[in-house]
């Protein structure tokens, strides 16, 4: 067996003339996954042949870790399991405010038909490693569409909001951190109800605040939850802590950043809410606009609506 | 534009597939590794290193449709753009090829340097493409990747021309 090939002289087209070629594809490749997301076919294929590979070589890590788990001290088991049994003293007690207030809640819905948010659906998952790429705030989950996942839903820990599914894989997925650049979360400051945007600024703790007035009612500490207003994140999920308010007349808008609440880069487990309530919401018909107008999404369209 | 001369090549006993598959697997498997914090960013692209090899030493069967191929299966591993990897390879093979009578001319040393260079490149290019995204530098640690390639270039040479001193003995692997 050879790699050696039987034609001797014949090579084909020349090298500059691949390179252009495989150039304009990769290039065509890139655009079409960027801006249309139309490859998922793609990478849900190709990840099914990887993830088993992957979870391979975690082995010998995975089992470092839990013959160190096996010799750790009785002592710190002990005293986990105090912590353990304290917290769920705590949570029992909360969950059964929690009941009474979710009754009076479902009548009050009922009344007014209005905004519902998130009910106890959800997947627990594992997050199983990083994404290897040091350009991107992204996490990968074992779970994925074979436990009925899909892109879009969004992932919390215990703490609060921690980003949205965007690649699905069958038994992976692929979490995009709410730290990662442009990735924007509706919000609501607590203390104030300004609503606002908090928009992924691609370092790891922190996340902007942008758009807000210099007049605006913000204060370092307020606490930012979502707002429920993009039928996405349900409301009420805490999102992140105002950090830093800088207000610079010589800006039109205050710059304010603000830490993630939950621990977004050292959790191991999260949930993934699975909310089908939220199918409610009014969908824009996005299809039906383009059809209509064809790429211009401006211009008349705004005028029909005023 | 075919800069590659045959002439050279046909004297040469053409590598073992299994060495070449073999080199390859390695190369994937460990570049699937779970890197994280600063190995994920200092880490050398094994797959593109190997890619490079084999483009320098066996031009006829490593090209740039390889690359192409085995950079989409990077792009997926890496959570990267679609075709980012792809891109990288090939302009990489492309000057690879390009520069491959001179590079087997020197000594591994000098070929580092060579294919350090190379490296360089593929990392400029991924930077600019993150940074034309919209994305953040993630450090200057990223310049020492290709450097780290570079150093292991010798390594992989000598390791990979090995089986074929074994496959004919008293033969001088350039």
């Amino acid at each position: 067996m050879s790699a050696f090939q039987e034609n001797f002289f014949t090579r084909g087209p020349s090298p500059l003339a691949r390179l252009t070629f495989f150039s304009l594809v990769a290039i065509a490749i890139m655009i079409a996954d960027h801006r249309f997301q139309a490859l998922a076919f793609l990478r849900l294929g190709v990840s099914v042949v990887l993830t088993p590979v992957e979870q391979t070589l975690m082995l010998p890590g995975k089992l470092i870790q839990s013959l160190g788990l096996y010799f750790s001290d009785q002592n710190r088991l002990i005293a986990e399991n105090a912590t353990l049994n304290a917290k769920v003293m705590e949570l029992t007690a909360g969950h059964q405010q929690a009941q009474l207030i979710r009754a009076e809640r479902t009548y009050l819905t009922t009344l007014s038909e209005a905004n519902k948010r998130l009910g106890d659906r959800g997947v627990l998952a594992e997050i199983i490693r990083d994404a290897r790429n040091p350009f991107v705030r992204k996490v990968v989950i074992n779970k994925g569409s074979s436990h009925g996942l899909r892109a879009g839903l969004v992932v919390i820990d215990a703490v609060g909001v921690v980003g949205q599914l965007t690649a699905i894989g069958i038994m992976t997925s692929e979490i995009t951190l709410s730290t990662e650049k442009n990735q924007s979360v509706p919000v609501l400051a607590l203390r104030s109800g300004l609503r606002a945007i908090a928009v992924g600024n691609g370092r790891d703790g922190s996340i902007d605040v942008p758009f807000i007035p210099l007049a605006a009612d913000i204060q370092v500490g307020d606490a930012l939850v979502t707002s429920g207003i993009d039928g996405t994140y349900p409301a009420g999920l805490s999102v992140a802590i105002v950090a830093s308010v800088d207000r610079n007349p010589a800006f039109q808008f205050a710059r304010i950043s603000a830490t993630p609440a939950s621990g977004t880069e050292q959790h191991r487990f999260v949930k993934v809410l699975t909310q089908e309530e939220l199918k409610e919401y009014p969908q824009p018909d996005v299809k039906a606009e383009e059809g209509k107008l064809g790429r211009e999404r401006t211009g008349p369209k705004r005028r029909e609506v005023r | 534009m075919d800069l590659t001369p045959a002439s050279r090549d046909s004297m040469r006993l053409p590598v073992p597939l299994r060495l070449l598959i073999g080199s390859f697997v390695a190369a994937f498997l460990i570049n699937l590794m779970p890197w994280r914090g600063l190995a994920l960013q200092v880490y050398p692209d094994f797959v593109l290193l190997i890619l490079l090899y084999w483009a320098i030493q066996e031009p006829r069967s490593v090209g740039q449709g390889l690359g192409f191929l085995l950079g989409l299966l990077m792009d997926v591993a890496d959570s990267a753009l679609l075709g980012q990897h792809a891109l990288i390879y090939v302009v990489v093979i492309f000057f690879a090829q390009l520069l491959r009578v001179r590079v087997l001319q020197q000594s591994l040393p000098a070929q580092a340097l060579h294919v350090g260079v190379l490296l360089a490149l593929a990392q400029l290019i991924s930077v600019g493409l993150n940074l034309s995204m919209g994305r953040e530098l993630s450090g200057f640690w990223l310049i020492f990747s290709p450097l780290l390639s570079a150093i292991l270039w010798p390594a992989i040479s000598v390791f990979l021309a090995l089986p074929r001193l074994r496959l004919r003995p008293g033969q001088i692997i350039s």
